[in-house]
């Protein structure tokens, strides 16, 4: 266990410090950064899905007036290294290939954004088409298993006898559930501006992370990481899109090699983003559940089939909630791949266990009816003791205490489980539970900076980024406990490789992370300079060892109640009452977390009434690449949202004593919006999302 | 891509009878979406924003004619009361911003099967007023109209300068289904207005066919099974909103899309038209709608 640092601006509902800097229009978002005398690109993507460019002709749009040059695979600068493994999504313009629609095979460099565009369209290009295929479906007869799924979980486990467990299980619930295709769409779009000169290169980047952008692009330029700036002071969200580098960054880079020391910038638009910054990949997920008439389990079943791209293997770790949720002595999990010529697939927010406790939770809700048991009631006797397939103990599981928590406070004890039974006014009105889980994730190699300034003030620096979250509030509050004292006398800075090294804001881990940082450098600096230290001092510091992390499993908790109205006539869909019950360790912020968990919990109403990405299977490009068509739910689709968590500290996980709170929200979301609707309506819907035309057959 | 900008109607009609592949565009919400998804690239826009006229309304001859250029906010603000149906349809397009923008003439110019405007107006009768320099005005019934996918009755050389109705005589309903609760283009929609003078129900079909249509068959039953002074007095008989819902859901010719199934359509159709009559005829007898 580690020791805790005494919470005394932590969990205060601190305004978010650089929130009139928002509202006012002064933070500087990448696109907006200041530099001299900018050149503008835009990308010209390939109109097929596979195949080579047999000949590309820039001349008309190299005549343009205002276009500096175009940049295709024929002429722009070599990167460094053989482009083999992840980097192939960053091999851009480096040979005539084209492996999904939309791929960057050129940009071009003008005076102004229109004449850029405008010049990206009179590009021609030919093609020698391949053959392509982009279609997801289980019964393929290459679909492979990947060394290892996201995150480093292993591709399979297998615990006990499942097939005999099933055989032998007086309850079986064994069906086939679907997440579609889904889309990051952070409100900013990603955006990069970037300067070479003498000095290297600087980015101003929309980023998670600027030292994983540092760390992945430096070797393709060939330049020492020292020599490589990223800064991102601001961020407009990312949802996981932004936690690499993508193409546009190297698009970027390399245009900015050709201009001599001009800067270059880039602004990927929304309907390009379709193509080229992240997905989440379609999955076929199979739940076989056997279990007692008294609900306990006795099998579990969790496998999946999803997409990869061709080019760079990702891979979904969507049954890894089904390893750890919930006790059953027999288990399986499988993850199986389609290589496709689609657009690389990478994180969205909870990538796993979003789509995988899709499934399981709605499975168990079928498992619920299918014993005559509360759904929550299943829950609480399925609990396990200790972590089901690593042996561990929970360093904290108040999953219970959720249920039972939440139960209460959404007059669960008055439901009438029958299924089509509530019709007031026309609606079909339900309710719905489902369970909440996300890792506490710690990653390593963070360090932070304290240095004691001539005005009295403690300037605390890290090379984190805010991505909208309210890391620039949150993580002023632990220094401030981290040196006890006030928040005024603490002046933080992130966004910027010029700070220590810091990993992304991503897997809920970037506070973990960063804060345990600060508490080492806080530390460092006492142990060095006292509580009297002079103008100039300095110390830097690591995070803390957690020797629990090896004895411990780790994770966050929640349940998720939903209300349902289903119009019965139209299956028109409304949810008027949304609740999430989190077990998350410490909260530092309530103000910015609340924000965290409602937002989460309303892109998992999303998730489950709207998004889809549609693919041509003949063209191989989203169809509906723009927020018009593909849909996130609005302000008239989310009415009641509320989220609240159990007061507590998890002195296990690091010095704050908290695990994480970003993602949790999203998972199990959608599964008890999908039980209500079933409870609404005795229809039970398997594929997201849940439209009005799969509540008729 | 020329920009051309008269600044008068007179000239707008000059300038197209020149012009035939010039867009007309008055707030922009459907031509620069476009525009700028590289939809299509006209060799010319004539902006009518600069022609004030068609931003107005008036009462003339006992019917209301509303300008091209019209925003919908103020369609619904300022003669709302006089046309229910087409009112609750504006009231559904979009979000506020682009209904500050978006005009009953610019979505009649759009011709999308899936545009909110057409089904009121098929349902209340309203007249297209068109006008070219050389042909001078012509009047298009609504159900004229509509000739395809995004394809009018408007010749080359002509503009909309108005849609002309009638102050509704009874109560008018609109009725939209789609896959989130704002910003949405319809799954499918359907419209009603009762004409009790005549002794007739008009109805609009969105979404749900190539062209926005008239329920023909379900008007003509409705007429013969509502023949009669008595029978617009009284409740509406059991079975015949179902029965009219039917043969509603029989008029479409929708298909499978991203926004819904053609068996969903049919059957939401259905449902919005027995509905919407149920509605209408629950205010006549009310006395809240107009008789």
């Amino acid at each position: 266990m580690t020791e805790t640092i005494r919470a005394r601006a932590m969990g205060r509902p601190l305004e978010r410090l650089d929130g009139r800097d928002k509202v006012v229009g002064q933070a500087p978002y990448a696109y907006e950064q200041q530099v001299t005398d900018p050149l503008y690109l835009h990308p010209v993507q390939a109109v097929i899905a596979r195949g080579r460019i047999n000949a590309i002709d820039t001349a008309d749009a190299e005549s343009l007036p205002g276009v500096v040059t175009v940049l295709t695979h024929l002429n722009a600068p070599r990167l460094t290294g053989d482009g083999d493994g992840d980097d192939r999504e960053l091999w851009v313009l480096q040979s005539d290939e084209v492996h999904f629609r939309g791929q960057f095979i050129g940009v071009v460099v003008a005076e102004t954004s229109e004449i850029a565009r405008h010049a990206a369209d009179l590009v021609r290009v030919e093609y020698e088409r391949w053959p392509h295929d982009v279609e997801l479906s289980a019964d393929r007869d290459d679909l492979y298993a990947p060394d290892k799924v996201n995150a480093g979980h292993d591709t399979d486990t297998d615990v006990g006898d499942v097939a005999a467990a099933l055989a032998d299980a007086p309850v079986v619930v064994d069906h086939t559930y679907r997440t579609p295709m889904e889309y990051n769409n952070p409100m900013e779009p990603h955006a990069t501006v970037a300067v070479w000169d003498a000095g290297g290169l600087t980015m101003y980047d929309s980023t998670q992370g600027v030292h994983v952008v540092r760390q992945r692009l430096a070797p393709l330029f060939g330049l020492d990481p020292g020599h490589v700036r990223v800064v991102a002071p601001h961020v407009g969200g990312g949802f996981g899109s932004k936690g690499a580098p993508h193409a546009h960054n190297v698009l970027a880079g390399l245009a900015a090699q050709v201009t001599g020391g001009r800067p270059v910038k880039l602004a990927v638009t929304r309907q390009q983003m379709f193509s080229v910054v992240g997905h989440r990949t379609p999955t076929i997920q199979r739940i076989g559940l056997g279990a007692e008439t008294d609900g306990r389990l006795t099998a579990l079943v969790h496998e999946v089939v999803e997409h990869t791209s061709r080019i760079v293997e990702y891979a979904e770790q969507t049954a890894v909630v089904s390893r750890m949720m919930y006790a059953a002595p027999n288990r399986r999990t499988r993850h199986r791949l389609a290589a496709l010529d689609v657009p690389v697939p990478f994180w969205m927010r909870a990538p796993g266990e979003a789509p995988g406790a899709f499934a399981l939770e709605v499975a168990m809700d079928e498992l619920a009816v299918a014993c005559g048991l509360d759904p929550v009631e299943l829950r609480i006797r399925n609990e396990p003791d200790v972590d089901p397939e690593s042996g561990r103990p929970f360093s904290g599981r108040r999953m219970s205490e959720c249920l039972r928590e939440g139960a209460r406070r959404f007059g669960w004890e008055s439901r009438d489980p029958t299924p089509a039974a509530r019709l007031r006014d026309g609606w079909l009105e339900g309710t719905g539970v489902a369970a909440s889980v996300y890792p506490r994730i710690m990653q390593t190699g963070n360090r932070a900076w304290v240095r004691y300034g001539p005005d009295g003030r403690y300037e605390v620096g890290i090379g984190a980024v805010d991505i909208g979250t309210g890391t620039w509030t949150a993580l002023t509050q632990i220094a401030a406990d981290a040196l006890e004292v006030p928040v005024e006398e603490v002046r933080l800075r992130i966004g910027d490789t010029d700070l220590p090294e810091a990993a992304v804001a991503g897997g809920s881990g970037g506070l973990s992370a960063w804060g345990s940082a600060v508490v080492g450098a806080a530390r460092a600096f006492r142990e060095k300079f006292g509580r009297h230290p002079s103008a100039g001092d300095e110390a830097t510091g690591t995070a803390p060892e957690s020797p629990a992390a090896e004895d411990f499993s780790m994770y966050s908790f929640g349940a998720q109640f939903a209300h349902v109205r289903v119009h019965a006539d139209t299956g028109e869909i409304r949810v008027p009452r949304m609740l999430g019950v989190f077990t998350v360790g410490r909260v530092v912020n309530p103000r910015t977390a609340r924000s965290q968990f409602v937002g989460a919990m309303t892109m998992g109403l999303s998730m489950a009434l709207h998004e889809e990405a549609v693919l041509d299977p003949r063209f191989g490009h989203v169809v509906n690449h723009d927020l018009a068509t593909y849909h996130i739910a609005t302000h008239a689709d989310v009415q009641d949202v509320d989220a609240i968590w159990l007061d507590e500290e998890d002195p296990r996980s690091n010095p704050m004593g908290i695990r994480g709170i970003g993602e949790i929200g999203i998972v199990g979301a959608a599964a008890a919006v999908a039980n209500a609707v079933h409870h609404a309506t005795g229809v039970r819907v398997r594929d997201l999302p849940i439209t009005p035309d799969k509540l008729f057959h | 891509m020329e920009f051309l900008r008269p600044l008068s109607w007179e000239e707008a009609l000059a300038l197209r009878a020149g012009r035939p592949d010039a867009v007309p565009i008055q707030g922009g919400t459907d031509v620069m979406v476009e525009i700028n998804f590289e939809v299509r690239r006209p060799g010319a826009l004539l902006d009518l924003n600069p022609v004030r006229e068609l931003a107005e309304w008036e009462m003339a001859e006992g019917r209301l004619r509303i300008g091209a250029g019209l925003p919908y906010t103020r369609l619904i603000e300022e003669v709302g009361d006089r046309v229910p149906g087409l009112a609750q349809a504006a009231r559904t397009v979009g979000s506020p911003q682009i209904r500050n923008r978006g005009t009953v003439g610019g979505n009649l110019g759009a011709a999308s099967p899936a545009g909110d405007c057409h089904p009121p107006l098929l349902a209340a009768g309203a007249q297209v007023e068109v006008e070219s320099a050389a042909g001078g005005v012509r009047m298009i019934p609504a159900e004229e109209f509509y000739l395809g996918v995004k394809r009018t009755a408007l010749r080359d050389d002509e503009l909309i300068r108005a849609v002309w109705l009638r102050p509704a005589e009874g109560p008018q309903h609109f009725s939209k289904v789609g896959t989130r609760n704002a910003m949405v283009i319809a799954v499918c929609s359907f419209a009603i207005a009762l004409h009790p003078a005549e002794r007739r129900v008009g109805t609009g079909i969105g979404s749900a066919a190539p062209t926005p249509l008239r329920a023909a068959e379900a008007e003509e039953f409705l007429a013969g099974e509502l023949a009669g002074e008595p029978a617009w007095g009284r409740s509406l008989p059991d079975g015949l909103a179902e029965r009219f819902g039917e043969l509603v859901g029989r008029a479409a010719a929708p298909i499978d899309d991203v926004r819904g199934t053609a068996a969903y359509r049919r059957h939401a159709l259905a449902v919005m038209a027995r509905r919407t009559l149920t509605w209408a005829w629950q205010d006549r007898l009310a006395g809240t709608g107009r008789s």
